[in-house]
C-alpha cells in the first residue's frame, strides 16, 4: 500500500527538518521518496506530523502487572469505556494498570507505535511475551534484569568477565530480551536477606559484590557484546533524601568504559527515572532537590542519557525490581503492598502511590522531574517518561508536553495550584524555558529510538520505518504557550488524527481502525555460539540445583514471539 | 415536583441494570424519551418501555425536585440510584445488588429487602431501606481501602456480613441485628446496631466509633475496656443505660472506639 501525507508541517530533529510543510510518501512499510500515481493521498495540510513515538520506559507486561490487577481491582474499575458497536478495538478499563488490549489501544490512539517493556526477569520472560501477545499494535522491546542475578554475581566476584559476557549474550537468547536492565544492583538480592544495599559501595551480604562492580562489568560486557542499546540502569537508593550523591557517583563510575565503535548511540549507560534519584537532605523533613549538581553532570559528560519519571499527580501503583524501596514506600504510607522474589534472579515489589499536589513530598518529586526538563540542554540527552505506572500512567504524556511547551501553565501551577515546595526547595522558579515541537519530537521519537539503537525509527527519512503519527494541530495557528490551551492540547495529542505502522493506519481521527499483533524485538547476538554451549553445559547442575525449574524448560520458545523481530548484532571480539 | 412512576409489566430472567435511571438524568426528558432511555439486560441495551410501564405526574426545574417511584417486582433490578446525586427515588418492593452505591446526594427509599452491596462507596444522601440487606453494605468494593465515606444509612430490620468494611466517615444505623465482620478496617464514621451482632466486630479498626445495644458474641482481643458510664454522650447524642467504651484495635495500633450496652 502507498500513502502521500500532503502537506503536513513536518518535524523530524534526526534528519534536521523542524516544522517544514512537505509530504511524506510512504510504500509498503517504509519511508521513501516517491509513490506511484496510486498512492492513497492523506490531506494533513498544516498538521502536526511527527514520527511514531517511542516509549523507553514502561513497564507494560509481566508479572508484576498481573499481581498489579489482582492486588488492586479498584484500579480496573477506572478508566472504564465500553466498546461501541462501530469499534474494531474492545472496551478499555484500568487506569496506572489497564488491561492488556487497553494498553495497545491507548498507545496507539497517542501516536506511539515503540514503547520499551522496561523490566524482565528471564524467568518470568515467557509471561512478559504471552501479554505482550495480547497487547496490539505496538514494536516491544524488553530489557531484561540482570543486576542481582546469581550467576552475574559469581562472575564478577571471580572476575570471570569472559564468562559474563558469554552468559549476557546467551540470556538475552533465552529471555527474548533486547538490553541490560540493572535495577538496584545488589539491592534487590540483599533483600532476600531482609537488607538493602546503602550506595554504590556497600556489598551485598552474601557475595560480598558491590553496586559499582556490577555496573562497571556489565557496561563492559555491554560494550564488548556491541548491543545496541546501553546499559539501562535504575541506580541505588531510589527515593531516599540524599540519594543524589549515589546517582552522580553511578553517573561517573562508567566513564572510563570505553564505547564499542559499532553502535550508533552516543550514550554507554542510560539511567532511568532520575527524578527519584536527585533528592538532597537527610530525611522527608528536610528533603530538597539535587537536580542541579545531576543537570550539570549531564551537560557537562556525552556518555550517559537519562530519562525523567516525570510525577503527574495521580494515584497510581508504583511496581519495581527494588523490592526494599517497595518496603520502604510501606512503611511510610501504610498502604496494601506486595512483594515477590523471583529465584536467582530478582526481587520485585508493588504498592499504590498517590502523588497530590497539595502534598509536599509529591510536589517536590514533581518539581525535580520539570527541572530535569528544564535543565538539561541537550534535548536528546533526555527522554519523556513517567516510568508508568510509577510516577503516573503514560496517557499523562501529552499533560507533562502541554506543561513543557507552556511557561504560562506552568507558573501557574507553581502560583496556585501546587505546595510551596515547589519553589522553596527546587529551582524550578528560576527556568523559563518553553520546549519548542523540535524539542518534543526529540525527546519523545528521535532520542529515544537513538538511545535505544532503533535506527529505523524515530525519524521519516528514506528508509525509515513507516512508523508516523498525525495530530490535528494546526501548527501555525495553534498557540501552545497559552495556558488557556493546555486542556486542548492535551486531549489533541491524547488522540491523533492518524497514527500509521508500518505503513499501515491503524487510527483515523482518533478511533483505532486496525488492529494488529505487536512485534517482540530482541536481540541475538551472533558469534558466541560454542562459547554458549559450553557454558551452559558447565552451569546445567549449578541452575538445576538454584531453580526450581529444569533449564530444559527456561527459555522463551520461538512459538511465543510470533510475530519475531529478532536484531542480529555481530560480536566482533574484544574492543 | 415532578414525579416519574415506573411499573414494572415484564419480568427479565437475568438482572437489569438501572444506573441510567437517576432524576439528575430523567428530570427534564419527555414522557417518550424516558420511555427510550436504555437499560442494560445483561450486555443487550434495551429500551426501558420493554420492562416497565412509564407514567409522569408534574413537573419541574431542577432534578432535586424530581422523584422516581418504582413498582413492582425489583429482586431482579440492580443499580437502582447508582452514584445518584439528588432527588429521590422509592422502591416498592426488594431490590437486587448495589443499590445506592456511590450515591453523593438524594434520598433513596426501598420498601423491602436489599440485596449485597448496598450503599458501597457512598459520599453522600441517604438510603433508608426499610427491610433487611445482605453483605457489604456500606463497605468498599473490592481493593478499595476507602469505603462509604459520607451520608447516612438506615437499615430498619438486619444487615449481613462485613457492613461497613474500611468505611471512613458517615453514619450507619441498623435497627436489627447484624452479621459477623462489622466495621472491619474502619477509619472513620459511626455506626450504630440497635440488635445483636455477630463475632469479630471492629477488627482492625484505626478510628471511628460503633454502638452496639444488643448482645454481642465475643470482642475481639485487640480491644480493650477503657470505661464503664451510664447514660453517656456519644457524638452529640445521649444513649440510656450502662455502657461499657471499648477501644482498639491495638493490633493495629487504633484508636476505635466501641460502645457496648451492659
Amino acid at each position: 500500500m502507498e500513502y502521500i501525507l500532503k502537506n503536513g508541517v513536518v518535524f523530524d530533529p534526526k534528519n534536521d527538518i523542524d516544522g517544514e510543510q512537505m509530504d511524506i510518501f510512504i510504500k509498503d512499510n517504509v519511508i521513501v521518496d516517491k509513490v506511484s500515481s496510486k498512492a492513497k493521498k492523506l490531506d494533513v495540510s498544516g498538521k502536526l506530523v511527527m514520527p511514531g513515538g517511542v516509549d523507553l520506559h514502561s513497564h507494560i507486561a509481566g508479572p508484576k502487572l498481573s499481581i498489579g490487577r489482582l492486588y488492586r481491582p479498584e484500579d480496573i474499575r477506572k478508566g472504564i469505556k465500553p466498546a461501541s458497536k462501530n469499534d474494531i478495538s474492545g472496551f478499555e478499563a484500568g487506569f496506572s494498570l489497564p488491561t492488556c488490549p487497553t494498553i495497545g489501544y491507548r498507545y496507539t490512539k497517542m501516536g506511539y507505535t515503540t514503547v520499551t517493556e522496561a523490566a524482565v526477569p528471564p524467568l518470568e520472560a515467557k509471561h512478559a511475551h504471552e501479554e505482550i501477545n495480547s497487547i496490539p499494535n505496538l514494536d516491544i522491546p524488553t530489557l531484561t534484569l540482570f543486576g542481582n542475578n546469581w550467576f552475574m554475581l559469581k562472575y564478577v566476584k571471580e572476575k570471570r568477565f569472559d564468562d559474563l559476557k558469554v552468559f549476557i549474550s546467551k540470556w538475552l537468547k533465552l529471555a527474548k530480551g533486547y538490553g541490560i536492565k540493572i535495577v538496584n544492583p545488589c539491592g534487590s538480592e540483599a533483600w532476600g536477606w531482609g537488607k538493602n544495599v546503602d550506595g554504590l559501595d556497600d556489598p551485598e551480604p552474601h557475595w560480598g559484590v558491590t553496586g559499582r562492580e556490577v555496573i562497571q562489568a556489565l557496561t563492559e560486557v555491554n560494550e564488548k557484546l556491541g548491543l545496541p542499546h546501553s546499559v539501562h540502569v535504575h541506580t541505588n537508593d531510589l527515593g531516599h533524601p540524599g540519594n543524589y550523591a549515589t546517582t552522580l557517583e553511578t553517573f561517573d563510575c562508567v566513564k572510563h568504559i570505553k564505547k564499542n565503535e559499532n553502535v550508533d548511540r552516543n550514550q554507554i549507560m542510560h539511567c532511568t527515572h532520575v527524578q527519584f534519584h536527585a533528592y538532597k537532605g537527610t530525611s522527608w523533613r528536610d528533603v530538597s532537590s539535587g537536580a542541579s549538581e545531576l543537570i550539570d553532570y549531564i551537560n557537562k559528560n556525552d556518555h550517559l542519557t537519562c530519562d525523567v519519571g516525570q510525577i503527574t499527580f495521580d494515584e497510581t501503583t508504583t511496581m519495581t525490581a527494588d523490592a526494599p524501596m517497595e518496603y520502604d514506600l510501606f512503611r511510610l504510607t501504610g498502604l496494601k503492598w506486595a512483594n515477590k522474589d523471583i529465584e536467582v534472579e530478582t526481587a520485585s515489589g508493588l504498592i499504590p502511590s498517590i502523588y497530590s499536589s497539595h502534598a509536599p513530598v509529591s510536589v517536590l518529586q514533581w518539581a525535580v522531574g520539570l527541572e530535569f526538563f528544564m535543565g538539561v540542554k541537550d534535548p536528546w540527552k533526555i527522554v519523556l517518561t513517567t516510568d508508568s505506572p510509577n510516577g503516573g500512567p503514560f496517557i499523562r504524556y501529552p499533560r507533562i508536553i502541554s506543561w513543557l511547551m507552556s511557561q504560562e501553565k506552568l507558573q501557574d501551577m507553581l502560583d496556585n495550584e501546587v505546595h510551596n515546595w515547589a519553589t522553596n526547595r527546587t529551582d524550578l522558579g528560576t527556568y523559563d524555558r518553553e520546549y519548542s515541537w523540535n524539542e518534543i519530537a526529540t525527546i519523545t521519537r528521535a532520542g529515544p529510538a537513538k538511545i535505544l539503537g532503533l535506527t529505523d525509527r524515530g525519524h521519516l527519512g528514506v528508509g525509515a520505518k513507516a512508523d508516523v503519527s498525525v495530530y490535528d494541530i494546526d501548527v501555525d495557528k495553534f498557540d501552545c504557550t497559552l495556558k488557556s490551551n493546555s486542556e486542548t492540547l492535551e486531549n489533541k495529542l491524547l488522540n491523533s488524527k492518524y497514527t500509521i505502522k508500518d505503513g499501515e493506519i491503524l487510527v483515523k481521527d482518533g478511533n483505532i481502525v486496525k488492529l494488529v499483533n505487536s512485534n517482540h524485538i530482541w536481540c541475538n547476538v551472533l558469534g558466541l555460539e560454542n562459547e554458549e554451549k559450553v557454558l551452559i553445559d558447565r552451569i546445567k547442575p549449578e541452575f538445576n540445583k538454584y531453580y526450581t525449574i529444569k533449564y530444559e524448560n527456561y527459555g522463551v520458545n520461538d512459538h511465543y514471539i510470533q510475530p519475531d523481530t529478532r536484531m542480529d548484532v555481530n560480536y566482533g571480539g574484544e574492543l | 415536583m415532578k414525579v416519574i412512576n415506573l411499573v414494572m409489566t415484564k419480568k427479565s430472567s437475568i438482572s437489569l441494570e438501572f444506573d441510567n435511571i437517576l432524576p439528575e438524568l430523567l428530570f427534564d426528558k419527555s414522557l417518550r424519551q424516558i420511555n427510550e432511555t436504555i437499560i442494560y439486560r445483561g450486555n443487550k441495551e434495551e429500551p426501558l418501555s420493554h420492562y416497565f410501564d412509564v407514567s409522569i405526574e408534574g413537573e419541574c426545574d431542577d432534578a432535586k425536585e424530581c422523584a422516581i417511584v418504582i413498582d413492582g417486582d425489583l429482586s431482579r433490578v440492580k443499580r437502582i440510584g447508582f452514584a445518584m446525586t439528588c432527588g429521590k427515588i422509592i422502591a416498592n418492593s426488594d431490590v437486587d445488588f448495589h443499590v445506592g452505591a456511590c450515591m453523593s446526594g438524594g434520598h433513596i427509599i426501598v420498601n423491602g429487602d436489599a440485596e449485597s452491596y448496598a450503599g458501597r462507596e457512598m459520599t453522600g444522601g441517604l438510603l433508608e431501606i426499610k427491610g433487611s440487606v445482605k453483605e457489604f453494605c456500606g463497605s468498599s468494593y473490592a481493593g478499595e481501602w476507602r469505603g462509604m465515606s459520607g451520608g447516612q444509612i438506615i437499615v430498619h430490620k438486619n444487615a449481613g456480613k462485613q457492613l461497613a468494611e474500611y468505611m471512613i466517615g458517615g453514619n450507619i444505623h441498623i435497627k436489627g441485628d447484624c452479621d459477623i465482620l462489622a466495621g472491619v478496617h474502619m477509619s472513620g464514621g459511626k455506626i450504630q446496631i440497635d440488635g445483636n451482632v455477630n463475632q469479630w466486630f471492629g477488627g482492625q479498626m484505626k478510628k471511628g466509633t460503633i454502638i452496639i445495644n444488643g448482645n454481642v458474641e465475643k470482642m475481639l482481643p485487640g480491644f480493650v475496656l477503657e470505661e464503664s458510664i451510664y447514660h453517656p454522650l456519644i457524638n452529640g447524642k445521649q444513649f440510656i443505660g450502662k455502657y461499657g467504651l471499648y477501644s482498639g484495635d491495638k493490633t493495629v495500633k487504633g484508636k476505635g472506639r466501641i460502645w457496648i450496652k451492659k
